[in-house]
């Protein structure tokens, strides 16, 4: 594995090896662009390590051999490389048209906890966040990387000790003692609404209340602990928020306009609302995405909410990278 | 261990319709399983959406019920973590082959030492006995009011072709035999498949002038044939299909084979047992 | 021994009346407290297969095997 030490080496490769590092002895998964280069890196890398490593025939059957390690005690990851879209879409030019459907994408109400790095360096972090955050919750975690990050070489310094969480370290409400198949408890699982026993119970209102309701307070209630944002020069009239590669050209913007701020989520999901909501007030928003319908749309709503004055949208879609020059325009 | 250490005592009588093949079925898994003596704290029983997919929910072990059609999918993924436990796969024909087609000859392909119990009862009777790709042709479903059209599948046979190491199929009139088959299932090791022609009188009997569950059973035996008395040029295996096509089940042990095991060879290099 | 059926169990499908190779139940017109129609074990005595080998009585169990309710079980006379 990585021992400490700086690195200049891509994106995809360097998911993998965090993953590696936070713990990860179990890969699923199907070749797609943009993201076959951390599969390949994890087949040559894992066993390596004593995992298991296997490709399946379709990605259905990845994520589910994944769930299924998962009940023996192992926490899950979703590494989604974005590219253009939709359907077959554009499949080596980036996009960031996936945000919605990582929070959204499935039916009924359910929580995810959804991150999105901007550099490599902070790729290998939040990969690491990542797994601990799916081992603190029990819930699956998106990591929301794209095709520029994924093939971009810079620089990644990796520290000498990595916290890596343990399945019992945290008492969080709502997340009760993890039980692993396979150690004699007879636990009775299943996809359909269930009683504390597990046993299936459809018709009856309230089990399907406390159980629904159990699983998406565990995550909305605990927002504080998981958002994590950058936030530069908050007290600015005019804020930019952007995430993962759009965000990467409000810097050059900060540095030469000092009248203009920063909020850059590294969670995007659960919305950060109690970092947000400190400095909507009053507030010219800029929102920098490449997708027509994304993560603006709850920008808007929390805005507005907390008395923001005014909104703009910067959207580029086709493989455009938003570029300094596109935020002066507006400014 | 006794019939009700087995299964889940404060869930009986079960919810399956009066004359279901999956009691008969559910019998012989028990009898299978207590006279091997096998480790129930050692073993997991996963399986799909269907009536044969609730099954596993009455048994007194770790059950994993999961989504239509992805059962091998994610007992995949178990076995890989924990080569140590007995993974043992109970599904329905339309589960298995119509949704989750694409994952059953996979994992007979790899050969990973999953067993599956597949319960062929010709149709989707959960949701009320629409047309299934195992429905014998011209009978009569609810999707198909009519006649069915379409020929059906030989599940045993394609999961023959697709590797297992043992493969072998019975009906619910023969439950001495399925409960034999079953043992030599649970001990064999590699991908082992055990497909069981059972009967369904209230959704799909019922339709077919055999809501009698005695009259739906008479029917299956009266279409099964052992293979030893089915005899075929060795040219033209494939001619034994055509039997399937004329809706005669051919039922034995069809196949015992000693393929490589998938992640076998690997651990044995290795030295290790399991991923800790 | 002889079989005797549950009548908390039993669904009334009668097919240990059919399986039964020695003819031992018939279909009956009891009313379970379920509601069901069980059947009879009618011709207890006809319930053995003697092992010549052996000398010994045992029984074939293809009714409990069959019972889709797990609703038979054998008791001593």
């Amino acid at each position: 594995m990585l021992t400490s030490g700086r690195y200049f080496l891509s994106g995809n490769v360097i998911t993998a090896e965090a993953a590696l590092l936070a713990g990860c002895r179990f890969y699923g998964g199907y070749p797609i662009t943009p993201s076959s280069e951390l599969m390949e890196h994890m087949s040559a890398r894992i066993e390596n390590e004593g995992g298991v490593f296997i490709q399946t025939e379709d990605e259905i059957s990845a994520i589910a051999a994944v769930i299924g390690a998962a009940m023996t005690e192992t926490p899950i990851v979703i590494v989604d490389v974005m590219r253009g879209g939709p359907s077959t879409g554009q499949v080596t030019v980036v996009s960031q048209g996936d945000v919605l459907q990582a929070r959204f994408g499935s039916h009924g109400d359910y929580e995810t906890i959804v991150l999105a790095p901007n550099s490599v360096q902070e790729l290998f972090d939040l990969t690491i966040k990542a797994f601990n955050l799916s081992v603190m919750f029990r819930n699956p975690v998106i990591l929301l990387s794209d095709a520029e990050l994924a093939h971009m070489v810079e620089k990644v310094d990796v520290p000498e000790k990595i916290d890596i969480v343990g399945y019992n370290d945290y008492k969080i409400e709502g997340v009760p003692e993890f039980v692993p198949v396979g150690i004699g408890a007879k636990l009775a699982i299943t996809g359909l609404t269930h009683n504390e026993k597990g046993y299936p119970v459809t018709t009856d209102v309230q089990v399907h209340r406390n159980l629904v309701t159990r699983i998406v307070n565990k995550i909305i209630n605990n927002e504080p602990m998981i958002s994590d944002v950058e936030i530069i020069n908050p007290d600015a009239e005019t804020i930019i928020v952007s995430y993962g590669i759009s965000s990467r050209a409000a810097y050059p913007v900060l540095k030469k306009h000092k009248d203009v701020g920063l909020f850059r989520p590294r969670t995007l999901w659960p919305f950060p609302e109690s970092k947000f909501k400190d400095i909507a007030k009053g507030k010219r928003i800029i929102n920098v995405e490449m997708n027509l319908r994304g993560y603006g749309l709850e920008v808007e709503r929390v805005g507005r909410k907390y008395g923001a004055k005014s909104f703009e949208f910067i959207k580029l879609i086709g493989g455009e990278v938003p570029r300094p020059s596109h935020i002066e325009e507006v400014l | 261990m006794e019939f009700f250490e087995f299964y889940r005592k404060d869930r009986w009588p079960h919810q399956f319709c009066p004359g279901c093949g999956l009691g008969t079925i559910m019998n012989a898994i028990y009898k299978a399983f207590n006279d091997l003596k096998m480790d129930i704290n050692k073993t997991v029983f996963v399986s799909g959406i269907g009536c044969t997919g609730r099954v596993p929910g009455y048994i007194n072990a770790d059950s994993v019920h999961t989504t239509h059609g992805r059962a091998l999918a994610y007992a995949t993924g178990i076995k890989l973590a924990r080569p140590d436990l007995n993974v043992i796969v109970i599904s329905g024909d339309g589960d298995l082959f119509a949704i989750g087609g694409n994952h059953i000859i996979h994992a007979a392909r790899r050969n990973i030492d999953i067993k599956v119990i597949a319960v062929n009862n010709a149709t989707y009777g959960l949701t009320g006995g629409q047309l299934a790709p195992t429905t014998p042709y011209n009978m009569v479903t609810t999707t198909s009011p009519y006649g069915n059209r379409e020929y059906p599948f030989a599940l045993a046979d394609l999961v023959a072709a697709s590797g297992a190491n043992y493969v072998a199929r019975w009906t619910t009139a023969h439950p001495n035999q399925l409960v034999n088959s079953l043992k030599q299932a649970f001990t064999t090791r590699g991908f082992s498949f055990v497909e069981v022609i059972s009967q369904c009188p209230v959704n799909f009997g019922r339709r077919n002038k055999m809501g009698d569950p005695v009259f739906h059973l008479r029917w299956i035996k009266e279409h099964s044939l052992p293979i030893s008395k089915v005899s075929f040029d060795v040219k033209t295996p494939y001619d034994i299909l055509d039997l399937n096509t004329k809706g005669i089940y051919i039922i034995g042990e069809l196949v015992r084979r000693n393929r490589p095991v998938y992640g076998e060879i690997l651990r044995e290099e290795e030295n290790a047992t399991s991923i800790e | 021994m002889f079989p005797v059926i549950n009548s908390d169990y039993c669904k009334g499908c009668n097919l240990c009346v059919e399986v039964c190779p020695k003819a031992v139940f018939v279909q009956g017109k009891n009313i379970t407290p379920r509601g069901y129609f069980s059947p009879l074990v009618a011709y207890k005595e006809r319930c053995t297969n003697i092992n010549l080998k052996k000398g010994e009585r045992i029984l074939c169990e293809i009714c409990w095997l069959t019972c889709p309710e797990h609703a038979i079980e054998f008791e001593v006379i």
